[in-house]
């Protein structure tokens, strides 16, 4: 072959520049998230032209009705909606990497089934009690998802060692135990049953400043902490002892990847419900896009998922306006289809 | 040889796998220059002892020292920089291209900070081009046959910049023109930088062919160790084998070969 | 003389006594408001003047509103709400559970007045965060009725409507109370109210339709449990009520033939008296479950059905 010695920017020995790579999909990743973002601004119950809607934005006005919707509806969700997003596709690519499954979700190890056990006992106890608690809810989410974390970790841990097949086994079975005490709840509760599955698909309708302030930090820091560890990521596909030859400590880095990213998620869903299939279908999609490699794949992924919430949000107040369709049932009938179709191109081209 | 000059060295190892004992009383030496081959008959322990010398398993007994550094003391990043393995065969999760495959033989050298420099790159290109893997660097690793993918690995494993090379069954999926070719790459690796290079052979006749010394091993015990001509003869090949075999002299080398 | 004397002091004292009422009128008017009231979910509002856009989540709330004559300051309601009639000719915000927030907002109300089942309560927070004024309100009793009756009036700054109101309803009341009052516990008949669906759900203690049976001089077989349960079908064949009642949304004479039939040909119910008897009566179930005027027309019902009975 011939040996050339051209070493342009973009071109390092064959090797692409994938800083460079990097910088120009992220900036469009995000001016696309704008655009969307803009776009779905235009859509609720109540039209509002684009250019009311801009002028609105560029005056801050919270002063008429029409301010009101926009910034302390519309704008609320839609941030909601991209952190969501982006949590839910960038902590699924992850998972996907460390457990070395192209099945793994964000949910796999546990976490959403505790979390979903902490929110609808809360809304069991609000009716039993009679207390208002709706704004104790995220808080016995998360306190019913740490308590899944925890049961994973020790059911999974063995004498220092966090061997994989048993940390998938235990968040199995923690998923199975206590989406069976859901059941049970779900059964004995009959005014509340309503408010509960309605949570269980997913809602974003309570989002607004002040829970946007809860999520955004730890949000970026533990996205920053997991797409920091894309080159270790990128040598577990190798498998578990190549890695290890490569000098990655496996265990040390499944349980930091099971932390951040298993507390990422309890603080999102605590405060939007189980939303699927992001978590799952959207890293395959960054894959097809940009290639496996994680130092990429991760910020793309996050940024497709934000992007697909908002599209998806959008949908879930639009299509049976004044009605909500539970944006977890938008996303499964989206997201579904789209995986099937990527199966069968895997299978048919054997490619990403 | 002196003492002073060894690899590696292991003394007195003991392994066991819970209650299951595997490997006994483990006495090896590697020096400087050496092509080590280790032959046996399955469960023997080849694997077990291969993953020993690689910091995968630790021992319950005994000491393995490497460059004469307890391997348990050796950090795992800084072991990398020392070692580097080419297993058998193993599944990629994902498809990543082959470049990116050799690439990530660069990982224990590349500052998180800094991120990786040309030289990274260029050792991985020319890894390419040394087991003719550079046509298909811009393959999907799930594209390429079984041979290209051995070769694919081997690159990965110099893209390492090892001291010590470890490899297990490296030429199974080899054509024949290919298995020469390794070989030879291998064998240029020692007057580099590479110190010695340690294989795990189920091909007797492939190790008679590459290695210097080979290793017997017969139910976790080192039956013998020597060359080729001292190893593979028809008494220890019936006693570990269980079976018959013709030993005879290959044509041009001074190495005896196993026909049926 | 005299005469004149004493007809412009006459005059004058009317005069007097006219600008007194008036201005008193007038006054009592502005001494109303500012006025703070507590709702049933424990919040405090206050209201600086006079509503004068009402939105009701609620069916039961806008036959209050409807019943108080506030329906032309009415500029929403919710889908449910279908009595009187006229309140199709009323924008619509939407389902009960859960709020279109973007529709309640653009309305730009004075006053919602919303309902305390706890599946409306996230929206409910959401709005107030928008600093919409929300009174919550929830009645499982006759009694709680009757207050959410006086608050709604207090808010919407007519108390006087209010207490005309409820002073008729009082007086409805009072009226099957005492005819009830009479009769022993044996000439109360045995009472068993179910849904009309697979699954039966029966009133107990402690919700209205409980209520409207006792007073009307019934006597629930449920009485012993709390709130609505789900009940197992032996209960009823146990206990031998003397009546069943079914409240059903659905009021053609076809599906009430129907509902009874299934009821009729329950396994396990064969003895009971109600259906050997063929005393079951399906009624409007709007009237038992809206905490509002038609309460008592619910009362009247039942009261009538028992007193045939027996």
């Amino acid at each position: 072959m011939k040996y050339s010695s051209k070493q342009s920017k973009n071109n390092l020995y064959g090797y692409p520049n994938w800083r460079t790579k990097a910088f120009f999909v992220l900036s469009f990743g995000f001016l696309s998230i704008l655009i969307i973002g803009f776009i779905g601004l235009n859509f609720g119950t109540i039209s509002i032209q684009p250019q009311k809607i801009f002028s609105i934005l560029w005056h801050h006005k919270t002063d008429d009705s029409l301010g009101l919707i926009i910034w302390e509806l519309r704008i609320p969700r839609l941030i909601m909606a991209m952190l969501t997003g982006m949590t839910l596709a960038g902590v699924g690519g992850a998972f996907q990497g460390i457990l070395r499954n192209p099945l793994a979700d964000p949910y796999i190890l546990g976490v959403s089934a505790g979390a979903a056990l902490g929110a609808c006992s809360s809304i069991a106890l609000q009716y039993v009690t009679g207390l208002y608690l709706m704004h104790i809810l995220p808080v016995f989410a998360l306190l019913g998802a740490f308590l899944s974390i925890l049961l994973v970790y020790l059911f999974s841990r063995k004498k220092n060692h966090l061997p994989m097949t048993d940390l998938l086994l235990a968040g199995v079975a923690v998923n199975f135990f206590f989406s069976a005490l859901i059941t049970i709840l779900l059964a004995v509760s009959s005014r509340e049953l309503h408010s509960m599955v309605f949570w269980l698909m997913g809602d974003l309708s309570t989002a607004n400043w002040q829970k946007i302030s809860l999520i955004i930090l730890p949000v970026f820091l533990g996205s920053f902490l997991l797409i920091f560890s894309s080159l270790e990521l990128n040598a577990m596909a190798l498998g578990e002892e190549e890695a290890l030859h490569l000098g990655i400590q496996t265990e040390k880095l499944r349980l930091k990847i099971f932390l951040i990213g298993s507390v990422m998620i309890a603080i999102v869903v605590s405060f939007t419900g189980l939303i699927g299939f992001v978590g799952l279908v959207i890293p395959h999609i960054a894959r097809l896009v940009v290639g496996p490699d994680h130092r990429i794949m991760l910020p793309v992924s996050a940024l497709i998922g934000a992007a697909f919430l908002i599209f998806c949000d959008t949908m879930a107040r639009t299509i049976i306006a004044p009605t909500e369709i539970p944006i977890g049932a938008i996303t499964a009938i989206i997201g579904a289809p789209l995986f099937i179709h990527l199966l069968k191109r895997r299978s048919e081209t054997n490619e990403y | 040889m002196n003492i002073k000059e060894q690899v590696i060295s292991l003394e007195d190892v003991n392994f066991s796998y819970g209650q299951q004992a595997v490997l006994h009383d483990i006495n090896l030496s590697v020096f400087p220059g050496e092509f080590i081959g280790i032959i046996g008959p399955n469960g023997s322990g080849k694997t077990t002892l291969l993953k020993l010398i690689s910091g995968i398993l630790s021992p319950q007994n005994g000491q393995i020292l490497l460059f004469h550094q307890d391997i348990s003391r050796i950090p795992r990043k800084k072991l990398a920089k020392m070692i580097s393995v080419v297993p058998q065969e193993s599944y990629i999760t994902y498809n990543y291209k082959v470049k990116e495959i050799v690439f990530m033989g660069r990982i224990p050298y590349i500052n998180q900070w800094q991120g990786e420099t040309i030289s990274d790159y260029l050792i991985s290109r020319n890894a390419m081009e040394k087991t003719d893997s550079l046509c298909h660097a811009d393959k999907g690793i799930h594209q390429i046959s079984g041979g290209e993918m051995q070769r694919v690995y081997i690159a990965r494993a110099l893209a390492q910049s090892p001291k010590i090379l470890m490899l297990d069954e490296f030429a199974s999926h080899l054509d024949l023109n290919y298995k020469y070719e390794i070989i030879k790459i291998l064998k240029e690796t020692l007057k580099e930088e590479v110190k010695c290079i340690i294989s795990v052979f189920h091909d007797l006749n492939l190790a008679s062919y590459c290695a210097d010394r080979l290793i017997l091993l017969s139910h976790g015990r080192i039956e013998k160790s020597g060359t080729p001509l001292e190893v593979i003869n028809n008494q220890n090949i019936k006693k570990v084998y269980r079976s018959k075999a013709h030993i005879i002299q290959h044509p041009e080398l001074a190495i005896p070969q196993v026909i049926m | 003389m005299k005469q004149k004397i004493f007809f412009s002091f006459y005059i004058i004292m009317l005069a007097i006594l006219l600008s007194f009422v008036m201005s008193v009128s007038i006054f009592s008017q502005e001494y109303l408001y500012p006025i703070t009231l507590t709702d049933d979910s424990g919040a405090k509002i206050t209201f600086n003047e006079k509503p004068q856009r009402i939105i009701s989540l609620a069916p039961s709330n806008t036959e209050i509103i409807f019943a108080l004559g506030l329906e032309d300051k009415l500029v929403g309601r919710s889908d449910f709400c279908n009595y009187p009639r006229e309140t199709q000719d009323f924008e619509s915000i939407g389902k009960m559970f859960p709020l279109n927030l973007e529709k309640i907002v653009s309305l730009e109300p004075d006053i919602i007045l919303a309902f305390g089942e706890l599946n409306q309560l996230k929206d409910i927070t959401r709005l107030r965060e928008l600093g919409l004024k929300i009174v919550v309100i929830q009645s499982e009793s006759l009694q709680s009725t009757i207050q959410s009756i006086k608050l709604i009036s207090a808010a919407c700054g007519i108390p006087e409507k209010g207490d005309q109101l409820i002073y008729d309803m009082h007086k409805r009341i009072d009226q099957v109370i005492s005819r009830v009052a009479i009769l022993s516990s044996d000439q109360k008949p045995k009472v068993f109210a179910g849904s009309s669906f697979d699954t039966i759900y029966s009133p107990g203690r402690g919700t209205l339709f409980h209520e409207l049976i006792t007073l009307a001089g019934g006597q629930n077989i449920i009485g012993h449990l709390e709130r609505w349960v789900k009940i197992n079908p032996e209960l009823v064949a146990q206990a031998e009520p003397d009546i069943i009642i079914i409240p059903s949304g659905i009021m053609n004479p076809e599906e009430i033939t129907k509902i009874k039939n299934d009821i009729i040909s329950h396994p396990g119910w064969a003895q009971v008296p109600a259906i050997r008897n063929q005393q079951i009566y399906a009624v409007n179930e709007d009237i038992f479950y809206r905490a509002g005027p038609r309460l008592l027309d619910a009362l009247e019902l039942l009261y009538e059905i028992f007193i045939e009975t027996k």
